[in-house]
């Protein structure tokens, strides 16, 4: 059997048992969970041993003579100390390198990126100049930098911002300002949330997509004949379920 | 009581009410696995039937397209591949069709993927779109694979690309490859688009790429992640973004190649008005049985 078409059985059987989850939770999803899971794994163990081990240690060193490497091994040998009780203190040092190198490569970049980066695009000017004649306001919700859209985002973080101040009561003109976060807070959530569902249902299209396409006679019409046999032995397990007695708790 | 009286009568009303509210209880209380089938055939048909719905081009999306479009041929092109196959149907449209981009304004296209998991399948579109363009590996593009540390990997390219990637996916060593001409590290390359599905992907690459080697840089994104990545592009970080199989739809009608990603397009719409109605229909039924609560307590 070709590779190709050997592959569209899979990915279709696969693709069949998963969806079973859909009807209820049954062996063939747990099946094709444990399998997916187990999968994942081991390709990822093999492609680090691969790249990791052979290429960026064992390959250098062997070939080239990169013995500096042999630093860096040292380092992440010292994580595997954890296991040796008695001698565990020492991937501490380890454990060390790596908060200390990860938080001084992260902390001015972030502070750089998230921080000041976006607290200079939130202060923007609420009038734009407007040559020689004076100044402008543009209305244009579109144009993510119009004045208009500069003044809902500072009303916008100004408002969340105070609803997560917590220090006085949220009574009188400061209550209308959280609420106002609040409706920011729930437009925002209301968005990620619409994106959320876009990406679930392109997932799903993903594989309704395969599934026709295996659906072909040059692939041996796998999609047909594994809904077949997926819709039976549900059903199967389905009245073999309802002939047990059913389990005392 | 005989026409249109009878139809006002309160005792009629109560009796009709009464029997819609039940509906709506019984209705709430439906077996999921119905609201599954119609979100399913809501899927399903648009792909057996296509209707070809418009596409409108997002500026965001156009923003990365008429950057790679003013380009100059031999322009160096790095392409991130940070996703595995858990979110294929979304970025892979979006890998094909900016590789399609590329590789037909004659770009070098240097591509490396920042997910183990994602490692074959990044070679393998990679490969498949050179292949359909003629495109020879070592001289037109190369793959670089993947290497261990994430922003590390980042930050080593932004210093040195060779000993970041010593040797490309195959075992060439990446010194002297014809595609690397010109390029020691991150601050010799034109543009560089990470297609994202998480970390590290577009974030790491601002973070610990383009705001510290200065480069132009586009992204794309899952569905999930878009909304996220929003101010990045308003505050001009990056320069466009394609999100989820939307953003990849818009691309492929861009450069007037239209794959599986304009096909899903229907499908798409389908199934956000089929969700649209049940959420207005749950609403109606909620708020009738509430009713009916106010109407019983009275």
């Amino acid at each position: 059997m070709d590779a190709t078409v050997f592959g569209a059985w899979v990915a279709t059987g696969l693709t069949l048992l998963i969806f079973s989850f859909l009807y209820k939770d049954t062996p063939l999803f747990k099946f094709a969970e444990h399998l997916y899971v187990g999968v994942s794994i081991g390709y990822t163990i093999v492609k680090t041993y691969d790249t990791v081990i052979m290429h960026l240690i064992v390959k250098p060193i062997v070939e080239n003579g990169e013995f500096a490497l042999l630093i860096p091994v040292a380092i992440g040998m010292l994580m595997l100390t954890r296991y040796v009780p008695k001698a565990a203190w020492m991937s501490r040092y380890a454990f060390a390198f790596i908060v200390g190198m990860g938080s001084g490569l992260a902390i001015p970049r972030t502070i750089s990126s998230f921080i000041l980066k976006q607290v200079e695009d939130t202060i923007r000017p609420l009038l734009s100049m407007a040559g020689p004649d004076g100044l402008t306001f543009s209305m244009n919700l579109l144009n993510p930098a119009s004045n208009l859209n500069a003044i809902i985002i500072l009303l916008g973080v100004s408002s969340v911002l105070f609803y997560f101040f917590f220090s006085i009561e949220h009574s009188g003109v400061g209550k209308a300002v959280a609420r106002t976060g609040i409706m920011f807070l729930m437009i925002a959530f209301g968005a990620a949330f619409g994106y959320t569902v876009m990406a679930r249902m392109s997932l799903l299209i993903g594989r309704l997509t395969d599934l026709i396409e295996f659906s072909d006679a040059s692939y041996g019409r796998p999609t047909l004949w594994l809904v077949v046999v997926t819709i039976g032995v549900l059903v199967v397990l389905s009245r073999r379920a309802q002939r047990e007695p059913p389990q005392e708790s | 009581m005989r026409g249109p009286a009878r139809l006002f009568s309160p005792i009629t009303d109560h009796v009709s009410l009464i029997t819609v509210m039940s509906f709506a209880e019984r209705m709430l209380k439906i077996d999921r696995r119905i609201i599954f089938l119609v979100i399913g055939l809501c899927t399903l048909l648009p792909l057996l039937y296509p209707v070809g719905l418009p596409i409108k081009i997002s500026s965001e999306v156009r923003g990365v397209y008429d950057h790679i479009e003013s380009l100059p041929e031999g322009a160096t092109l790095v392409l991130s591949l940070d996703f595995d196959p858990a979110s294929k149907p979304e970025l892979y449209p979006q890998a094909i069709a900016l590789l399609r981009h590329a590789f037909k304004k004659n770009l070098r296209v240097i591509a490396l993927t920042l997910w183990v998991s994602g490692t074959g399948m990044a070679e393998q579109i990679v490969t498949q779109v050179a292949k359909e363009l003629g495109k020879e590996t070592g001289k037109d593009y190369t793959f670089l694979g993947w290497s261990p540390g994430g922003q590390a990997v980042i930050i080593n390219m932004g210093q040195d690309l060779y000993s970041a990637f010593p040797s490309d996916y195959s075992g060439k060593p990446t010194k002297g490859l014809p595609v690397l001409e010109g390029v020691r590290n991150l601050k010799d390359i034109t543009y560089l688009v990470s297609l994202g599905a998480g970390r590290p992907g577009v974030e790491e690459w601002y973070v610990f790429g383009k705001d510290k080697y200065k480069f132009e840089m586009g992204g794309g994104c899952t569905g999930v992640m878009a909304p996220g990545l929003y101010p990045l592009l308003r505050s001009g970080q990056i320069n466009g973004l394609i999100g989820g199989l939307r953003g990849a739809a818009e691309y492929e009608s861009l450069i007037d190649q239209k794959g599986k990603a304009v096909a899903g397009m229907d499908a798409q719409s389908a199934t956000h008005v089929a969700i649209i109605v049940l959420v207005i229909i749950c609403n109606l039924f909620y708020f009738s049985m509430r009713q009916q609560k106010s109407v019983g307590q009275g």
